[in-house]
């Protein structure tokens, strides 16, 4: 496959779409630059694939702009709107779409025909695709008689056949099996970062998405929640939907008793706790504790931000250890080696990963 | 579920359908083995009969008339109807709900009605061709050519492809075209490249089932080959009844052999068909909502067309038996306003084999439509997850009726009913009819149950087994109870095709089992045109009642 020689920055402006009384995307603004990857990150329903719809021009948004480098694709206010066909895109579908009628050569080669490419260049660039692609042997082949995973890579191999500006991708992985797709999610990254391709994905598995994207947009109800890289998305999240959205979490409900510099104190029924403050706190409100799984840490006695618990259960996960704990009403969970003593097991939740968000707005994912 | 071994009711109820679908065609292969009608004892095996009407020059030019019709049927009908899917189902054509429901009205019309709609609206002295003559100073068709007939059964047999070609493209993922579409084709080139070779093999089946129903065809050519005298197969096999003077069993008999021997391979030919169609559909997406193409300027120009083949197929037969039905005569001269009168329907309301065709075409809607799917129904549970060979047998003979034109199946039941020891009573009863009806559209009938059986999984039958109920239980307490709206919807189907359905009881036709459609085909023979005017009239009123029923509770009007 030829790499693509002038790649332009994709720029989505202020985008609006409703269906009647149903607003889908309001306001979206995003870029993609050269050869970076970026990942829609978002529930169902959360506008991820919409906007990608829109920016294929597969959907009609109502307000905004996008553009392509020099190229305006929709601008609301000039009244553009590029037909589908002349936007230049690669888009590799949820299910493939891969025509059942067509041999996987054929399939791949569909996009050169449109453009007028001659004969031996669609056979040099196609095989090229095909053998990037690992798919050389199978050419002849009908797309029913490969692989949900072939049928993928030929998915792709369409999608970039013709060197796109940017390559959308539309849950890419999600129709494979679980033990495939993380195989699958190492492979395409790689083949991304060796292309050297501009990709826009859609995912709602946060894992993927952090995987497979140098930036991440998380959205909520139509809105942007959160843009970052996956390690700011994961470590500072600054609002309680993404941090409950990008991994798996402890919750200790109870309320502000103090707050100095950034920090606040979370009170409970037999228990208190430091934590970083996040959002609007006040003191004596009602809060929430948020800490990541891992960061819970099994301690040998007591101490600064401790909590003597009950061991519930144990589960024994392969690759390391789950058990369950119980302090009053409150259940935590945590990984390792369980030391018990006479006066039950110490955990111990560090000051700086301890979240506290106010507890007025929950649409906690997890 | 484990397949027991016997089950009595089950085993009645295959019995029972062998017996009936396989005695009349049975008795119509022996009797076409025989010099003479199987009643005269002095008959002799020999292939007498068929060597008399492979001689017969008529009987040659009746099948090549059949071949010719029914090919013209599949050039016109088919470019059509694919042309007519693709602008309901992908474009934004004005009025698309009207359209859809329009244009179903001339599957449920039944054929004789229409031909002889054409013939008093475009027939030599039809009121159109009459006003044609005053614009134009002559009548620029003329419809009793052979051409005419083709083209005739070639646009009321629109509806059947549109049936096809618009399910397989309301279940091709939107997904496809819309890869083409990003891939850098233009909706056009989508259409040519993806959807069109992709709606293929439902296109293929529309063709062979267009085919295979011109082949059928009985009431078109019945009705406007006369005059010229172009016979089909099946109008061939009619007039052989009288030709001899004697009733020719014998040589009717060989002529339906040889229509079957065309018609079977067909419909094995569609029920192959129909299952490598499902091979694309297996690939189908997500189904996201359809961005309809905009057609600007042109969709008034594709609703003018469709409009245009409305009228033609719909507007102009009814109108023309509307206005037939309420003037004492027509023809050139007469003026509309002082022929006008209620005397023809008077006329029939005082015929009692009349009223009695009425009443005992209601009745074979309404009643035996519900008995008939009673049966259909008993069936499909018999055959219901049962991966036997009963069940596979029982795939196989609900198809042979569907080969056996209605006048056949008429013909054969007639015999059955005259000579078989104990069944002479119920000749002269509406239960001939019923039961020769019934059979013929077996084949349609076990489609509608069977779609209804597939809807329900079978996971809400296995909790019933593992919750502890019988196999009897659960098809009392689950299966019949999921599909009462299904039942239901075939019943009112199932009462259009009864009050449709004309040519199976010609034969059957006698003092107690006058059905309307029958009716018509023996008063057009002796041509009380007022009659078959007003009759008709009716007929298309209680196919409306049924199909305004079918449109008030959503049924949908194919399977």
């Amino acid at each position: 496959m030829n790499k693509p020689q002038s790649k332009q920055q994709l720029v989505v402006e202020d985008l609006h779409l409703a269906y009647g009384s149903n607003r889908i995307l309001q306001g979206v603004s995003m870029t993609l630059n050269p050869g970076e990857v970026v990942a829609l990150l978002g529930a169902s329903g959360s506008g991820k694939t919409t906007l990608l719809r829109s920016v294929a021009g597969l959907e009609q948004p109502n307000e905004g702009r996008i553009a392509i480098g020099g190229t305006v694709l929709y601008d609301s206010s000039a009244g553009v709107d590029l037909p589908v066909e002349k936007r230049n895109l690669g888009l590799v579908f949820q299910s493939y779409a891969l025509w059942p009628h067509r041999s996987v050569f054929e399939n791949v080669a569909y996009g050169l025909r449109l453009r007028g490419t001659n004969a031996a260049e669609i056979d040099k660039r196609v095989s090229e695709a095909l053998s990037n692609l690992g798919l050389g042997a199978l050419a002849k082949r009908l797309p029913h008689q490969l692989s949900g995973g072939q049928q993928q890579r030929v998915a792709i191999a369409r999608a970039l056949v013709y060197n796109p500006p940017v390559v959308l991708m539309d849950e890419p992985l999600s129709n494979l099996d679980a033990k495939l797709r993380e195989e699958a999610r190492a492979w395409l990254r790689e083949l991304i970062v060796r292309l050297n391709l501009s990709a826009l994905v859609v995912t709602h598995d946060q894992t993927e998405a952090m995987a497979m994207a140098d930036r991440i947009l998380l959205l909520n109800s139509g809105r942007i929640e959160q843009q970052g890289t996956p390690e700011e998305m994961y470590s500072r999240p600054q609002t309680r939907f993404t941090a409950e959205f990008m991994g798996s979490n402890n919750h200790l409900p109870g309320r502000v008793a103090q707050l100095v510099d950034g920090r606040a104190m979370l009170e409970g029924e037999g228990w208190r706790l430091w934590g970083a403050a996040r959002g609007a706190l006040r003191v004596g409100a009602d809060a929430t504790g948020v800490i990541r799984l891992e960061r819970t840490r099994i301690a040998n006695g007591s101490g600064e931000n401790r909590l003597r618990t009950a061991l519930v259960t144990g589960m024994f996960l392969g690759d390391r250890k789950e058990n369950l704990f119980e302090l009053g009403a409150l259940r935590l969970r945590c990984y390792g080696d369980v030391r018990t003593s006479d006066d039950g097991c110490y955990l111990e939740l560090p000051a700086d990963d301890l979240w506290i968000f106010p507890t007025e707005v929950s649409h906690g994912n997890t | 579920m484990i397949a027991r071994s016997f089950s009595i009711p089950r085993t009645m109820v295959v019995a029972i359908t062998v017996l009936v679908i396989f005695m009349p065609i049975g008795l119509i292969f022996w009797q076409s083995l025989l010099n003479a009608p199987f009643f005269n004892p002095a008959h002799r095996y020999g292939l007498d009969s068929y060597a008399f009407i492979f001689e017969d020059g008529d009987f040659w030019s009746a099948f090549g008339n059949s071949v010719v019709i029914a090919a013209g049927m599949v050039l016109i009908a088919l470019p059509l109807g694919a042309a007519l899917a693709f602008l309901l189902t992908r474009t934004d054509l004005p009025a698309q709900r009207w359209v859809e429901v329009l244009v179903l009205i001339p599957v449920f019309v039944s054929p004789m009605v229409l031909a002889f709609g054409y013939v008093v609206a475009m027939g030599p002295v039809g009121f159109y061709s009459l006003w044609a003559k005053s614009l134009f100073g002559d009548v620029p068709w003329n419809i009793y050519s052979l051409a005419s007939i083709a083209v005739i059964a070639g646009l009321t047999h629109v509806p059947h492809v549109y049936l096809y070609s618009s399910a397989a493209l309301k279940s091709l993922g939107s997904d496809v075209e819309e890869a083409a579409r990003v891939a850098g084709a233009n909706p056009l080139q989508v259409a040519w490249n993806v959807s069109l070779p992709m709606t293929m093999p439902a296109l293929f089946y529309a063709a062979v089932l267009v085919f295979f129903l011109g082949f059928e065809l009985f009431g078109l050519p019945l009705v406007l080959g006369d005059p010229e005298g172009h016979l089909v197969l099946s109008t061939y096999l009619f007039k052989l009844t009288n030709k001899l003077g004697t009733p020719s069993y014998h040589l009717m008999a060989a002529v339906a052999v040889c229509i079957v021997a065309v018609t079977f391979p067909l419909v094995l030919l569609q029920r192959w068909l129909l299952r490598t169609a499902g091979k694309y559909v297996s690939v189908k997406g997500k189904a996201t909502r359809q961005k309809l193409l905009p057609l600007g300027g042109w969709r008034w120009v594709a609703l003018a067309i469709v409009a245009l083949w409305l009228v033609f197929t719909i507007v102009v037969p009814i109108s023309g038996i509307a206005l037939r039905a309420f003037v004492e005569q027509w023809g050139e001269g007469v003026k509309l306003s002082e022929v006008l009168t209620l005397d023809n329907f008077r006329e029939v309301f005082d015929q009692a084999d009349q009223v009695r065709a009425i009443i005992n075409t209601l009745l074979i809607g309404v009643v035996g439509g519900a008995l008939a799917v009673a049966c259909y129904t008993a069936i499909g549970l018999a055959g219901h997850r049962q991966r036997g060979g009963v069940a596979k047998i029982l795939d196989y003979i609900v198809l042979i009726p569907r080969a056996i034109p209605g006048l056949l199946a008429g013909l054969a039941f007639l015999w059955i009913f005259l000579f078989v020891p104990g069944l002479k009573e119920l000749r002269n009863s509406i239960f001939s009819i019923w039961l020769a009806y019934t059979v013929v559209w077996l084949a349609y009938g076990m489609r509608l149950i069977s779609s209804a059986l597939l809807q329900i999984g079978p996971e809400l039958e296995e909790s019933a087994r593992t919750a502890g109920a019988s196999s009897r239980r659960v098809l009392t307490d689950v299966t019949v109870p999921l599909i009462r709206f299904g039942l239901l919807a075939s019943w009112l189907l199932v009462f259009m095709i009864f009050e449709r359905e004309y040519s199976t009881g010609v034969y059957l036709l006698g003092q107690g089992t006058e059905v309307i459609g029958s009716m018509l085909v023996s008063l057009w023979g002796g041509g009380a045109i007022d009659q078959v005017a007003a009759l008709s009239l009716i007929n298309i009123a209680l196919v409306a009642v049924g199909l305004a029923a079918a449109l008030r509770f959503g049924v949908r009007l194919h399977e």
